[in-house]
C-alpha cells in the first residue's frame, strides 16, 4: 500500500465527480484528499487536444486531484476504470497517463 | 419542426429505429405515455412489473443485437427496474432505460414518488443522463444509443423530469445524424503488431485452446471465430455467456468450461500452453483459484475493454479492439502464413483431448433408464427438449440447477440462441426475456427452461404473454426446492437444508397457467415425459406451461472443487472427485 496522487481531466458537468468517487468507495478505499477546479488556462493540456483531435474551451473541463492509499495492481485497475468513465478525458498517476484509448508511459498531467 | 419534450423523446426513439418499448406508465411519465398513444411506429408492451420490462428488453437485445428500450415512471417504477439494469450491465447488453422523474423544482424535496434514479443506478450503468432542457433531448437520446451499442455494450439511463416533457412548451426539433462524444472513443481496429505476435504464438504452440465468451457474440464475431478455426483447427471451449458462438456439434468443441464445465474443457484449459481468450473476462466461475489457473499457459486476451485485460489473469499478449475486427485481422495474417503451421503439430493434443472427452462427467445415456420406477432426471428433460425442438429453438433460462442442465445438455450451434443471466445470476429472468425474444422472432420457437423457484419471481408476466399472445413454451423443472442452494448445502453444510423448501405451498402450475388462458401440462412420470414435451411443441398458437416433477436429489456435475482448487479439480458425480 502506497500513498498516491491521481490527476484527472474531465468534463465540467454535474454528476461526473460522483462517478469517479464512487469507484473508490465501491472497493472500500478511502480518499485522503480531493481537489477539483475548472481549468481556465488550457495551454499545459494542449497535448490532449493534439492526441485526441478535439478542442477544449476554458472552464469546459475540470482538473481533479485525488490522494489515496492503494496497492499496485488495484491502482492500475482503478485507473483503467476511471479512464472508462464517459466524462473522463485523461487520468494519470505517478507512472502512467491514460488518454481515451491511449496509454502513455510518461506522466503528462 | 417544433415539438414538445414528450413528443421529442418519442420522435427520437422512432428516429433510432426502435420497434418495441417495454414499460409501465405512472405519474411522472404521463406526458410521455400520451406521446406513445399518438404514434403508430413503435409498439409499447405493457408488462406487469418493471423488472419484467427490463428483462424483456434485455432478451430482445440479446436475441437481435439491437438495443432494448425500457420506459418506467419515477420512484418505485425506477427502483423496480434496477435488477434488470444490473443484469444487463453484468452481461454487457445494450439497453436504454428512460425513467420519468418528478418536476425539476421538486427534485430533492422528498416529493411523491421521487427517488434519485441517477444516484441509485450509477454503479450499474455504462452511463446516465439527466435531461435539463427540452432542446437537449435529441442529442441525449442519440448519445445514449451510441454509448449503449458501441465499445463494451451496456445499459444507459435517461432520467427526465416531468416538466421537461410538458406538452405545451414547443422547441425546435432536429435529430442529430451522429453522436459526437469527445471523451468517448472505444477501440475498434487492433494494433497489427500485437496481431502478429498472436499469430507467432499460435504457430509456436503445441497445446492451444480457444476460450470464447459473450464478447464474441456481442461483437457478432461468430463467423470470424469459425473461420479462424478452419485455419488452425484447435479445441474450442465457450463460457456460459458464449454458448453458440462456436457450434456445439463440431468435433473440436469441448463444451462449456468453468464451475459446471465439462471434464475435457477444464482439463484442456489447465494443461494448455496457449489460451486464446476471446471476448471473455476470466470470471471467478471460470478460473477457480486464479493463482492455480492454467499454470503452463501463455495468455492472449482479445477485448474491447481495457479494464478487463489483466484484471484477474495477467495477459501475455493483449489485443484491444472490437473482437470482430481483431479476428478479421488475425484471419488475414493466419491465411498468409498457413504454410508455417505444421498440420500434425496438434495431433498429440487432439489425442489427449479425445481421451478426456470419454470421461466428460455428463450423462448422455439416461434415456435407457426411463422407467416409471425411477424419478424423472432433470438432465433428461433438457435432452428431450433439445430433440423435440431439433436444437433450433431460442432457449431462455433462469438461474440455478436447471440453468446449468440447459447449458450442458442443449447443444447450441448458433449465437444469440442461448439467453441467460450469466454475470448477475438473476432469478426471474427467464420468462420476461422469452417475451422479448418472441416479439423479435414471432415465427421462431422460443423456449424458457426454468425452475419452480425462479419462475415465481416474475410469474406475473404470464398475464403479459396472454395479452400480447406470445406462444412461448415454458418447461418448469420442478424439484420442489431451491435446487442449487440445496446442492451446496448437501456438499458443504452436511445436508442442513436451510430455507430451501416451500413445504406444501407451491401452486398447481397447470391450473395457474390455465387461469391466464394458457395451456398447462403436468408431467410426473418418465412414461409421460417424451410425449408430454412433444405435445407442448405441437401446440403452435398458445403458450404452454409444462410442469415437470423431477428427482429432487439430483446434483449438477461436473463441479469445480472450491475453495483453493484449480481447473483440474472437479467433482464428476456424487462422492467421485478427480
Amino acid at each position: 500500500m502506497i500513498e498516491r496522487q491521481l490527476t484527472l481531466i474531465m468534463e465540467n458537468k454535474p454528476g461526473a465527480l460522483a462517478r469517479v468517487v464512487g469507484l473508490f468507495h465501491q472497493r472500500g478505499y478511502n480518499i485522503d484528499s480531493l481537489h477539483v477546479d475548472p481549468i481556465e488556462d488550457l495551454a499545459p493540456y494542449k497535448f490532449i487536444e493534439d492526441e485526441l483531435d478535439i478542442k477544449l474551451a476554458s472552464r469546459e473541463v475540470s482538473r481533479l486531484i485525488i490522494k489515496t492509499t492503494v496497492g499496485d495492481s488495484l491502482m492500475r485497475q482503478i485507473l483503467r476504470q476511471i479512464n472508462k468513465l464517459i466524462e473522463v478525458i485523461a487520468v494519470s498517476d505517478d507512472e502512467s497517463t491514460y488518454l481515451k484509448g491511449i496509454l502513455r508511459d510518461e506522466n503528462l498531467l | 419542426m417544433k415539438l414538445a419534450g414528450n413528443d421529442m423523446l418519442i420522435q427520437s426513439l422512432i428516429n433510432e429505429g426502435v420497434e418495441y418499448i417495454f414499460g409501465y406508465p405512472g405519474g411522472a411519465a404521463l406526458h410521455i405515455y400520451d406521446s406513445i398513444f399518438k404514434q403508430k411506429e413503435m409498439q409499447h408492451i405493457l408488462v406487469r412489473h418493471e423488472q419484467g420490462a427490463t428483462h424483456a428488453a434485455d432478451g430482445y437485445a440479446r436475441a437481435t443485437g439491437k438495443p432494448g428500450v425500457v420506459m418506467v415512471t419515477s420512484g418505485p417504477g425506477a427502483t423496480n427496474a434496477i435488477t434488470g439494469i444490473a443484469t444487463a450491465f453484468m452481461d454487457s447488453i445494450p439497453m436504454v432505460v428512460i425513467s420519468g422523474q418528478v418536476q425539476s423544482h421538486l427534485i430533492g424535496t422528498d416529493a411523491f414518488q421521487e427517488t434519485d434514479m441517477i444516484g441509485i443506478s450509477r454503479p450499474i450503468v455504462k452511463h446516465s443522463f439527466t435531461v435539463d432542457h427540452q432542446k437537449n433531448i435529441p442529442q441525449i437520446v442519440k448519445e445514449a444509443f451510441h454509448i449503449a451499442t458501441s465499445g463494451r455494450q451496456g445499459p444507459v439511463v435517461i432520467d427526465i423530469p416531468k416538466d421537461i416533457t410538458n406538452p405545451d412548451d414547443l422547441f425546435d426539433y432536429e435529430y442529430p445524424a451522429k453522436a459526437n462524444i469527445r471523451s468517448y472513443n472505444p477501440p475498434i481496429e487492433p494494433d497489427s503488431s500485437q496481431v502478429k505476435r498472436v499469430v507467432d504464438a499460435i504457430i509456436n504452440s503445441k497445446r492451444p485452446v480457444i476460450y470464447a465468451g459473450g464478447g464474441t457474440i456481442s461483437s457478432n464475431a461468430s463467423d470470424e471465430l469459425r473461420e479462424l478455426n478452419r485455419y488452425i483447427n484447435v479445441p474450442v471451449t465457450n463460457t456460459l455467456m458464449g454458448l453458440g458462438v462456436y457450434p456445439a456439434t463440431d468435433e473440436r468443441f469441448l463444451g462449456m468450461l468453468g464451475m459446471h464445465g465439462t471434464y475435457q474443457a477444464n482439463m484442456a484449459m489447465h494443461n494448455a500452453d496457449l489460451i486464446l481468450a476471446i471476448g471473455a473476462r476470466f470470471d471467478d466461475r471460470i478460473t477457480n483459484t486464479p493463482e492455480k489457473f492454467a499454470p503452463k499457459a501463455k495468455i492472449v486476451h482479445f477485448d474491447v475493454d481495457h479494464s478487463s485485460v489483466s484484471k484477474i489473469i495477467e495477459a501475455d499478449i493483449a489485443v484491444f479492439g472490437q473482437v470482430k475486427n481483431s479476428l478479421q485481422s488475425i484471419n488475414l495474417q493466419v491465411k498468409e502464413r498457413l504454410d508455417e503451421i505444421d498440420k500434425d503439430r496438434f495431433d498429440e493434443w487432439h489425442e489427449q483431448i479425445a481421451e478426456w472427452k470419454k470421461l466428460h462427467g455428463l450423462n448422455h445415456h439416461m434415456y435407457k433408464e426411463e422407467s416409471d420406477n425411477n424419478p424423472i432426471l432433470p438432465q433428461a428433460v433438457v435432452q428431450h427438449i433439445y430433440q423435440a425442438s431439433h436444437g433450433k429453438a431460442f432457449v431462455t433460462s433462469d438461474v440455478g440447477q436447471h440453468q446449468m442442465f440447459a447449458a450442458q445438455y442443449y447443444h447450441f450451434d448458433e449465437p444469440r440462441k442461448w439467453i441467460n443471466s450469466g454475470g448477475l445470476g438473476t432469478m426471474g429472468f427467464g420468462l420476461p426475456s422469452a417475451m422479448g425474444v418472441k416479439l423479435a422472432y414471432p415465427h421462431e420457437e422460443v423456449v424458457c427452461i426454468t425452475g419452480e423457484g425462479s419462475i415465481q419471481m416474475c410469474i406475473q408476466e404470464l398475464s403479459t404473454c396472454s395479452q400480447y399472445k406470445l406462444p412461448i413454451k415454458i418447461f418448469n423443472i420442478n424439484n420442489l426446492a431451491l435446487g442449487m442452494v440445496k446442492q451446496w448445502q448437501d456438499m458443504n453444510y452436511e445436508g442442513r437444508h436451510s430455507s430451501i423448501s416451500y413445504e406444501d405451498s407451491l401452486p398447481d402450475f397447470k391450473s395457474l397457467a390455465e387461469s391466464y388462458g394458457h395451456v398447462g401440462i403436468k408431467i410426473t412420470k418418465n412414461s409421460q415425459l417424451k410425449s408430454g414435451i412433444e405435445k407442448a411443441f405441437a401446440i403452435k398458437d398458445k403458450l404452454v406451461f409444462v410442469d415437470i416433477y423431477v428427482d429432487p436429489n439430483e446434483h449438477v456435475y461436473p463441479m469445480l472443487v472450491a475453495p483453493n482448487g484449480s481447473l483440474k479439480d472437479m467433482w464428476l458425480s456424487k462422492g467421485s472427485k478427480t
